[in-house]
């Protein structure tokens, strides 16, 4: 390895790299802060620019984009409560209540630091650990990422508010809607209805905008005027981040990191997912698990580690084995082949210094988002200041361009209504509309998984617990779900015996 | 403070503006955009990226725009559906949709063989088939020993009804194990791939590039190519083709469409201009050394032809693939 660095570094260390990075950085951050337009669409609407030039700065360029998008998803769930990207879902459960409180700079900082420090611990996983990393993650097989979809699928319980009952029903409501589309086992269709553009199954992105994007205008709609300006003035706003918290974020971002990164090796799962992981464990480690929901410090630094921790992590299998970790990366795998490089262990040995170039790339990226996301925070903070009457417009015209973006027709705009009103009938319910994002983001997972292992093995469920992995996810889902369990029991019991007052 | 608020409207509202010139993506009345309905970072759109990349070096008159829009049948349907004759747009179509899903599942097809006018094939891919290293297969006498004493064959493809799907029913079919046979499909090719070499499944079926990287660090071997003969260059030359033993097999070809009704001499051009980036000694390259692919151009009639093959091979497997 060390033979290639100090040739890698020359590769890498020139004004052009930087520049490239520099513009994939603020792009990726600029339009993955617009709900709807998510990074992928980003990257291949960019990818084109990539053509012309070499593979390093190419492939620097991209990277900016992807880590940069990462951090940028946050800025509109903190600010407008709406994820730019739908892996910024989980940051927003308290990155929003903190921005309400005032502290939306404190907020963004936080998602900042976070997604930093989470992003140059995937970074050097990828460089240290790469070859052995992948070879682990090449063992996990259709019976082992179900497995990862059950325990994802515990989270459902930490993000159900008051009623885990409400939660659960919203969760089989998600799940019924993944279903929506080709079966992926025989590619008959279900649940079409005819319509050939729900072929393909519902886009995630679109279904957020309508989720939480539109139904949050629309319940803006339903507010008497006064109460819809926000004093700001009076909030004092500095984004001070006191010790104390810089403590308690500590263990978080380590941890998401960690989670991240073993998401990220994961081929298949995302940034998406590792989030919601990363929030469902903080919340269970956390001291002050009661803050969760309701602007925890804890809860975007867990979300955004893991988050972009994904984007080393998903860059393993692809630079290792030529696997793409996740759709994302797999659109990079065009500008590297487009450049005649073919990814795989082989290319470490014929071209070393290329790849060790990206890989030491990845890190800068993250340095140069750090420094632009240190510009850009103070001015992203102020769109809380703009007056309703201007904000509210804006936001619903990006949402209506981003939901048309995704595939270019005028269907997705439709689809986003539709989910609009579902979720302002569910808001009416008193149903959390997260459980159904999750339903989203794990229903075709879990149901893939499921029903291959069952092709693979004739039926027998004894494939669920055929390896060590299987085993050692089915120890963490008893773990989460006794977590879960010994909660709810203190709960119970807080209601029953509340503490006397003195 | 007024100011500044008053300074971020006026940027949003650029930013704004320019997410919708991005989104709706006006070009110029010259630009071609070439529509691959298929997964962005897919073989066909790949090439797609690269012929549009060297559009401008070949023609003043005419720039290539190549986009991917995943959705297979409902992409070609709603692109036929927006696009008129001469409208500068052109579209993939292979014979997934034109034999496959045209035979399996016509109703989910708003369009026939008739709504287009052939301009181009770009490549054509002999697809292979691995094995699991550990079953020691490395040629099509290992793999008939194989089959004749196998009770369960299993065969990772990419999609549950895709072209892999079909070349692997053709051969299991004609070599008499068809009832043995369970195929299980994956996510993507990489997928499948993978998947083969822990032995989750005994073969995949996939495109040569595919399956290069599993093969070099030794998780599978690969058994034979769905060609007529054998491979003749690359990393995996002189394996043997299923042709050889009467099998049969199709390569992998995506025809690039104008809207029927489009002028024969705007066709003729476009034609001309991506015959003159396939004949660039950097592409041939490209194209045969990173892709492992071969520079195909066609004729309609070729077009045909290969479309009525897969047809045929089509009807006679369909049981395998889609039990009833």
């Amino acid at each position: 390895m060390l033979q290639h660095i100090i040739p890698a570094s020359g590769l890498l260390f020139t004004l052009q790299n930087i520049l490239w990075i520099n513009i994939g950085v603020f792009i990726g951050a600029v339009f993955a802060a617009i709900p709807g337009l998510t990074v992928i669409l980003c990257v291949i609407l960019f990818l084109p620019v990539t053509y012309s030039m070499s593979a390093i700065p190419g492939m620097m360029f991209l990277l900016g984009i992807y880590c940069a998008g990462g951090y940028g998803g946050s800025v509109s769930a903190i600010l407008i409560n709406t994820p730019g990207t739908p892996h910024a879902a989980a940051t927003m459960l308290d990155g929003h209540p903190l921005s309400k409180a005032g502290r939306t700079k404190a907020a963004l900082k936080i998602a900042l630091y976070a997604s930093t420090f989470g992003g140059i611990f995937s970074a050097l996983a990828l460089l240290f650990l790469g070859p052995q990393v992948a070879k682990l993650a090449a063992q996990l097989g259709t019976p082992e990422c179900f497995m990862v979809c059950v325990f994802g699928l515990t989270i459902i319980a930490g993000v159900s508010g008051k009623s885990m009952v409400r939660g659960i029903i919203a969760a089989c409501l998600g799940l019924l809607i993944s279903c929506i589309g080709s079966d992926p086992m025989t590619s008959y269709d279900r649940f079409t209805f005819g319509v050939n553009r729900l072929y393909l199954g519902l886009d995630l992105a679109v279904c957020l905008i309508g989720l939480f994007a539109l139904v949050e205008i629309v319940s803006r709609a339903e507010q008497k005027p006064n109460e819809l300006h926000m004093d700001t003035k009076k909030m004092h706003d500095n984004g001070a981040i006191t010790k104390e918290e810089y403590k308690r974020l500590a263990r978080p971002t380590i941890m998401g990191s960690l989670i991240g990164v073993l998401v990220g090796i994961i081929p298949g799962t995302g940034a998406s997912e590792a989030s919601w992981f990363s929030y469902s464990q903080a919340k269970s480690m956390s001291k002050h698990p009661e803050e969760f929901g309701h602007g925890s410090v804890e809860g975007v630094a867990a979300a955004e580690s893991a988050n972009n921790a994904v984007t080393g992590a998903t860059l393993i299998p692809l630079l290792t084995l030529g696997i793409p970790g996740d759709g994302t990366v797999a659109i990079m795998l065009s500008a590297l082949m487009i450049n005649g490089l073919n990814p795989g262990l082989s290319l470490f040995t014929t071209q070393g210094d290329i790849m060790y170039a990206i890989m030491l790339g990845l890190i800068l990226v993250n340095i140069f988002m750090l420094l632009q996301g240190k510009i850009l925070t103070p001015i992203f903070a102020k769109v809380v200041s703009i007056p309703q009457e201007i904000l509210t417009p804006i936001i619903v015209i990006f949402c209506f361009a981003g939901a048309y973006s995704v595939n270019k027709n005028y269907f997705d705009v439709c689809v986003a209504l539709v989910f609009c009103v579902l979720a302002w009938i569910l808001r009416k319910l008193d149903m959390p509309p997260v459980p159904i994002l999750l339903g989203l983001v794990l229903g075709k997972m879990t149901e893939t998984n499921f029903r291959r292992a069952l092709l693979i093995s004739n039926g027998s469920p004894k494939i669920f617990v055929s390896s060590v992995y299987c085993w050692i996810f089915i120890g963490l889902i008893v773990l989460a779900v006794g977590t879960i369990l010994r909660g709810k029991i203190k709960d119970r019991k807080a209601k029953a015996d509340p503490p006397k007052e003195e | 403070m007024k100011k500044s608020i008053r300074r971020l409207c006026l940027v949003l509202a650029l930013v704004m503006v320019m997410s919708f010139a991005t989104a709706t993506s006006a070009f110029a009345a010259d630009t071609w955009t070439v529509t691959c309905p298929w997964a962005p970072d897919g073989v066909a759109s790949l090439v797609s990226q690269k012929a549009a990349s060297l559009s401008t070096e070949y023609s003043k008159d005419i720039t290539l725009v190549a986009e991917a829009i995943k959705g297979d049948a409902a992409t070609v349907n709603t692109w036929v559906l927006d696009n008129e004759a001469n409208d500068p747009s052109l579209v993939f179509v292979g014979e997934g949709l034109l034999s496959i899903t045209a035979t399996m599942d016509p109703a989910k097809l708003q369009f026939g063989y008739e709504d287009f006018v052939f301009v181009e094939n770009l490549y054509s891919s002999v697809f292979v088939l691995s094995a699991d290293a550990k079953l020691e297969i490395n040629n099509i006498e290992d793999l008939q020993a194989y089959v004749a004493d196998a009770e369960e064959i299993t065969v990772a493809t990419n999609g549950a009804t895709g072209s892999e799907a079909f070349l692997a029913a053709a051969l299991f079919g004609s070599m008499g194990a068809g009832d043995a046979l369970k195929l299980v499909p994956y996510q993507s090719a990489a997928e499948a791939a993978q998947a083969v070499s822990r032995g989750e499944t005994d073969f995949a079926v996939s495109h040569q590039s595919q399956i290069l990287e599993t093969y070099n660090q030794g998780g599978v071997t690969v058994v034979c190519a769905f060609d007529e003969g054998a491979i003749e260059n690359g990393p995996f030359a002189g394996i043997e083709g299923v042709g050889q033993y009467g099998y049969p097999y199709f390569r992998n070809r995506c025809f690039i469409m104008a809207r029927a009704g489009t002028d024969e001499e705007t066709v003729a051009a476009l034609k001309e201009l991506y015959d003159d980036i396939l004949a660039d000694e950097e592409v041939v390259e490209w194209l045969h050394d990173t892709m492992l692919l071969e520079v195909d151009t066609m004729t309609v009639e070729d077009v045909e032809a290969h479309v009525e093959n897969v047809t045929n091979i089509v009807n006679e497997y369909i049981d395998i693939v889609q039990p009833a």
